[in-house]
């Protein structure tokens, strides 16, 4: 500690503990929130001086964007001029020291090890770059509000080579910074994020275990983590879960080893997979993380009986998103589940649209969730460990169903 | 020697004659589409006005209608963009930001000092109406405000309302909401000058920030005080944002220059380039060529140009109205389906399902037997009161002799509001009811695509279900009113649309997309000499276009099926279902278009279909009874406590409370409601207003959360959780 202090440079730069880190809560950041928080907590930033920036929205776009946006095809990355703008110009006592946008290269991910690789997609890790380039063109915006900008290179599906991209992306950004404490932090990094995503996945179980305790339907969203903001997924789910389903989504599904082993343990030791995690069955070129959590989640839904309906997001022309089109369309539909797809997400959230398509959607739900579910039950491994085992006690004032 | 600068837009001709650096002539004016007439007339004036001679003067054209002309009298063609930009950096190098707007586009040109010159950067949009001269005029036209008036009309210190910048004619129906909402026109007007600085601002910067100082070109911004206005406010907070250092103590509003020669820099520019130009390439040779060209010439090109027509030879035409068309030119009906005339018996004690369809502008009904046999068909003109409405459409039903009603379905926009008045059954949602009356025919049908009056509707089949669904009901492209209003232009009625359209043995190519342009091209291919029947034509064959492609987006027909079912009252037209015909076997091979029996009220009868599903699995219908649906009595109150305050248009509603047995009333609201009754409200604009206040909202949200809690959703978790940042928080 002693040590810590003795090598702070003291007049050159501020202190840690009063850093405020602005981090522009977009894209990857959606499936890496916690590490971030974990990260900088260990590195000593004081926590609520982490700030993220809002959900993305049409008002953010216009207000703190314009003018600001490159070209770009993608929307989830041209939003994010918003959210640098947002940060950028926050009020004189809450003005962050850093603007931190890292290009996440890999990604953490529950398939790692039994994909080809846990790639981000290469726009989406090049965006910094290129929304960066809107507030340097002619004056450098950052410099103005007095903002370091850090878009470090990181491959946080690599755990061993995190501490060293992250130690040398944030010399000069965070003082005296040692590549001992940042290994330090990314281990903390990836603990807080274990330990969210493990709290997700537990409640996903739950609400699994009482579906199919009381034989009632969810749905599930195959889609990319960023469609959970709701600037960008339009909050699509959202309107479905008012019509009384529970919404999984594929990134959080559980993963233990009984409910994999009912949902797949055939299909193993038929040959058709090595693992329960195994998708070279339906996706041989498994480079990207979160392609192969959505057809990784298209298998699951296909075997789990009460998930009666998949919604499949997409935000316009995604490259990476429109070969899966087909296959996950035809594993969800193959198992009789119904099968929604809301592609070309964009700015505008077309609502005279979308509210006909969420009543159409519940429609058929309603008319066909209690046929799916007993088709669903009939086709799969007997001894379901949802409905044998009674699910852990949920903390008061829990998600639950009617009693 | 002088120099011409003719600079031929979308809607007006400018020139100017220059010798020596110095201005000979200059003019301005409205080609209303006779552009070739205008230039000649320019030219023929110079001539005699200023002694513009051939064979020694030189000639330069810019603008979009120039093209053509410029060979036809020896000139030579210059890019607008490089003509203004060179006409700025001669009269004004202390500009470093320029938008000229158009009558049909915008252009923005920034220039930085680059070295020893200037770096120029141009931008362009030309294929949509939205932040150009014709988005202002259409809708100030439909406002009734004249050109003089809409010259003199403010910005500053007016309330603004939003109104969509992107299109031309979403602009237009979000004005109509405010005119009926009572907002002021003057408020209006200066939303849309907002709507195009902002439009011109989203669209045409690309991340550069337009310093000072900045100059508005073109007829727009020089006429349009409130316009400069809205430019000055834009920038000069722009500039304040971004701390654009500024000439110590200067206004922003003077560093923002409006030219007086702001319509003829693109003039000025050629004649500025002409200057350095080898005079050869651009010598005026007369105007000689350029009459020939309007008298004959364009005719010539005309025949060349058109395109082949809906239907190429008799044979072609026996084959198709053999397989789609009916003696009477509307569209056959297969077997199946009865006319009302066509049912006889004992309709009292017939089972008889009734489907009621409260669209937007009218109120449908249908009879349907158990089989599916359409029995009998209605409609009323919505009159704004949907009581009323279901009334009118009742009485007619009932009228027809149909006593016992088995089952009654709900459809269309009003579903909500009368599903417990008028007792129904089951509220269907349209595109449910538009598959239900689709599969009831075909049932291996893969697409629907319903085309009506106000809206283009395409739902997209599998499993029995709606699996996707496209709908545009704000751009007029590719929407029956449009075909309506062009047939009206013409005085034919509707009925003879395909007859005349038939007739048309070829047809000029017109333009997909924005429907504000394509009113201007069927004015501009009207000039050429193309008959009302060849128009009608090339309308027809534009509209699967605007369909599938510009309102469906759907690029790959082939991906979506191959049995398509043309519904909606647009598609009686047997010159639609023509186009249709050819456009999907075009793009699908092995397609099969067939068109719904009653394709006006395919949805009605699908909603019909429900609601006898509904019965025979074991339903009693709760329908109050023509008698009672008649007897329905009601007050409505229309004060300062129903207007709307959910956003700035505060619509002034009408709420409609009606006597019904069980009804529990409301007694929070502002104009309580006692047991008994139940409220409808109308004259809202949007969804939102059918929530009556605060009060009621609350109480909406509440049950939102109970229902969130009682069905969660794991990206709420996320959304909730997962950015916190302290320890143990959760």
């Amino acid at each position: 500690m002693q040590r810590w202090f003795a090598r702070t440079p003291s007049a050159d730069s501020k202190a840690r503990a009063e850093l405020r880190i602005g981090i522009p809560k977009a894209l990857g950041l959606w499936s890496t929130h916690q590490f971030w928080v974990g990260f900088f907590t260990a590195l000593g930033i004081e926590p609520r001086r982490i700030v993220f920036s809002s959900d993305t929205s049409e008002e953010q776009a216009r207000q703190y964007g314009k003018g600001r946006v490159t070209v770009d095809c993608c929307y989830p990355v041209k939003c994010i001029s918003g959210h640098y703008g947002e940060l950028l110009v926050r009020e004189k006592h809450r003005k962050i020291d850093v603007l931190f946008s890292p290009m996440i290269y890999s990604l953490p991910s529950f398939l790692k090890g039994h994909a080809l690789d846990t790639l981000a997609c290469p726009r989406v890790m090049a965006a910094p770059e290129n929304i960066k380039a809107g507030f340097l063109r002619e004056k450098d915006a950052f410099a103005e509000h007095g903002v370091r900008y850090a878009a470090p290179f990181v491959s946080l599906g690599d755990p061993k080579l995190v501490p060293k991209q992250l130690h040398e992306g944030l010399q000069g950004v965070i003082p005296a910074l040692t590549l001992a404490e940042t290994r330090n932090a990314a281990r903390e990094g990836y603990a807080a994020l274990e330990a969210f995503n493990a709290r997700a996945a537990r409640r996903s179980r739950e609400v699994l275990a009482r579906c199919a305790r009381e034989d009632r339907p969810c749905l599930m969203v195959l889609a990319r983590p960023y469609h959970m903001d709701p600037g960008i997924g339009h909050e699509i789910e959202m309107d479905l879960q008012a019509h009384g389903y529970p919404v999984l989504w594929a990134q959080h599904f559980p993963t233990d080893p009984d409910l994999l082993e009912w949902m797949f343990g055939d299909d193993i030791r038929r040959g058709f997979i090595r693992s329960p995690h195994d998708i070279s069955d339906v996706w041989p070129s498994s480079y990207s993380a979160n392609t192969n959590e959505i057809l990784w989640g298209a298998k699951a839904a296909a075997r789990m009986p009460w998930i009666a309906c998949v919604i499949r997001l997409a935000s316009y022309e995604c490259g990476m998103d429109q070969p899966s089109y087909t296959p996950v369309q035809q594993i969800v539909e193959r198992s009789g589940t119904l099968f929604f797809s809301f592609q070309d997400l964009d700015s505008t959230k077309p609502a005279a649209s979308m509210k006909i398509r969420v009543e159409t959607i519940a429609y058929y739900l309603q008319k066909h969730w209690r046929d799916i579910i007993e088709r669903k039950k009939a086709a799969s491994a007997p001894g379901c460990p949802l409905r044998k085992i009674a699910p852990p006690a949920g903390p008061a004032g829990g998600p639950g169903f009617r009693a | 020697m002088k120099i011409v600068g003719l600079d031929a837009g979308s809607t007006t001709v400018k020139a100017v004659v220059m010798e020596g650096g110095r201005r000979l002539w200059r003019d301005y004016q409205r080609h209303n589409t006779r552009q070739a007439e205008l230039v000649l007339d320019f030219l023929t004036r110079m001539e005699a006005e200023c002694g513009l001679a051939p064979e020694r003067d030189l000639i330069f054209f810019t603008g979009s209608g120039s093209g053509g002309f410029a060979p036809l009298v020896g000139g030579k063609f210059i890019q607008e963009v490089v003509a203004v930009a060179a006409a700025v950096e001669r009269h004004h190098p202390e500009v470093h930001f320029v938008s000229e707007i158009g009558g049909e586009d915008m252009k923005t040109v920034f220039f930085t000092p680059a070295g020893a010159g200037t770096g120029k950067q141009v931008y362009m949009q030309s294929a949509c109406s939205g932040g150009t001269g014709a988005f202002i005029e259409k809708t100030a036209r439909k406002l009734g405000v004249p050109l003089e008036d809409l010259a003199r009309m403010k910005y500053r210190d007016l309330s603004l309302h939003k109104i969509s910048s992107k299109c031309g004619i979403f602009a237009e129906v979000d004005a109509n909401t405010l005119v009926k909402a009572g907002v002021p026109v003057e408020e209006i007007i200066a939303s849309l000058y907002e709507a195009v600085v902002y439009q011109n601002l989203a669209q045409l910067t690309k991340g550069n920030t337009p310093l000072p100082g900045v100059l508005l070109l073109g007829g727009p911004n020089l006429f349009f005080e409130g316009l400069q206005e809205a430019w000055q406010h834009h920038l000069g907070r722009l500039w304040a944002e971004r701390s654009v250092a500024l000439p110590h103590g200067t206004d922003p509003e003077r560093l923002i220059h409006v030219s007086g020669d702001a319509l003829y820099f693109a003039c000025l520019g050629c004649a500025e380039i002409g200057e350095k130009e080898d005079p050869r390439v651009a010598r005026y040779r007369g105007s000689e060529r350029l009459r020939w060209w309007i008298e004959e010439g364009q005719h010539e090109q005309k025949a060349r140009e058109g395109a082949k027509a809906l239907l190429a030879s008799e044979e072609e035409r026996g084959s198709f109205m053999k397989k789609y068309g009916r003696p009477d030119g509307r569209a056959v009906v297969p077997p199946g389906a009865r006319t009302a005339r066509a049912a006889t018996g004992a309709k009292g004690a017939e089972t008889a399902f009734l489907a009621c369809d409260f669209g937007s502008t009218t109120a449908k009904a249908v009879v349907v037997s158990p089989q599916g046999e359409l029995l009998f068909s209605c409609y009323v003109m919505s009159k704004g009161n949907p009581i009323e409405d279901a009334k009118a459409v009742l009485r007619q039903v009932r009228a027809a002799g149909f006593e016992r009603v088995a089952a009654l379905a709900i459809t269309g926009y009003g579903k909500d509001l009368l599903k417990d008045v008028v007792g129904a059954d089951v509220a269907i949602v349209e595109t449910v009811a538009h598959a239900a009356g689709a599969l009831h025919f075909f049932p291996d049908a893969d697409v629907i695509c319903d085309v009506g009056g106000c809206d283009v509707k395409i739902m997209l089949l599998r499993q029995g279900t709606v699996s996707d669904f496209r709908l545009n009901s704000q751009c007029s492209s590719g929407n029956g009113a449009f075909l309506q209003g062009v047939a009206e232009r013409y005085d034919i009625p509707l009925e003879h649309y395909a007859e005349r359209a038939f007739r048309a043995t070829r047809m000029p190519t017109l333009a997909m997309g924005c429907g504000v342009f394509l009113q201007s091209d069927i004015v501009n291919q009207q000039r050429k000499g193309w008959t009302a029947e060849e128009i009608m034509a090339s309308l027809a064959a534009v509209l699967p276009l605007n369909v599938w492609v510009y309102a469906g987006q759907l690029q790959n027909l082939a991906a979506v099926g191959r049995k398509f079912v043309l519904q909606g009252g647009t598609h009686r037209n047997l010159a639609v279902v023509k186009a249709q015909v050819d456009f999907i076997t075009g793009k699908v091979p092995g397609a099969e278009v067939v068109v719904h029996p009653c394709p006006g009220e395919a949805g009605a009868i699908g909603a019909a279909l429900c609601a006898a599903e509904w019965w025979r699995g074991g339903g009693a219908t709760r329908f109050l009874g023509f008698e009672q649906v008649e007897a329905l009595a009601y007050e409505s109150v229309t004060n300062e406590h129903t207007t709307c305050r959910w956003c700035a248009v505060n619509c002034r509603r009408t709420f409609i409370d009606v006597r019904l047995p069980g009804a529990k009333g409301r007694p929070w609201s502002k104009v309580p409601l006692a047991e008994g009754r139940e409220r409808v409200i109308s004259g809202n604009s949007c969804p939102k207003g059918l929530l009556e206040d605060a009060n009621e909202m609350r109480g909406v949200k509440a049950r939102l959360e109970e229902s969130k809690r009682v069905f969660p959703n794991i990206a709420e978790m996320v959304r909730e959780d997962a950015f916190r940042r302290l320890e143990g928080e959760g």
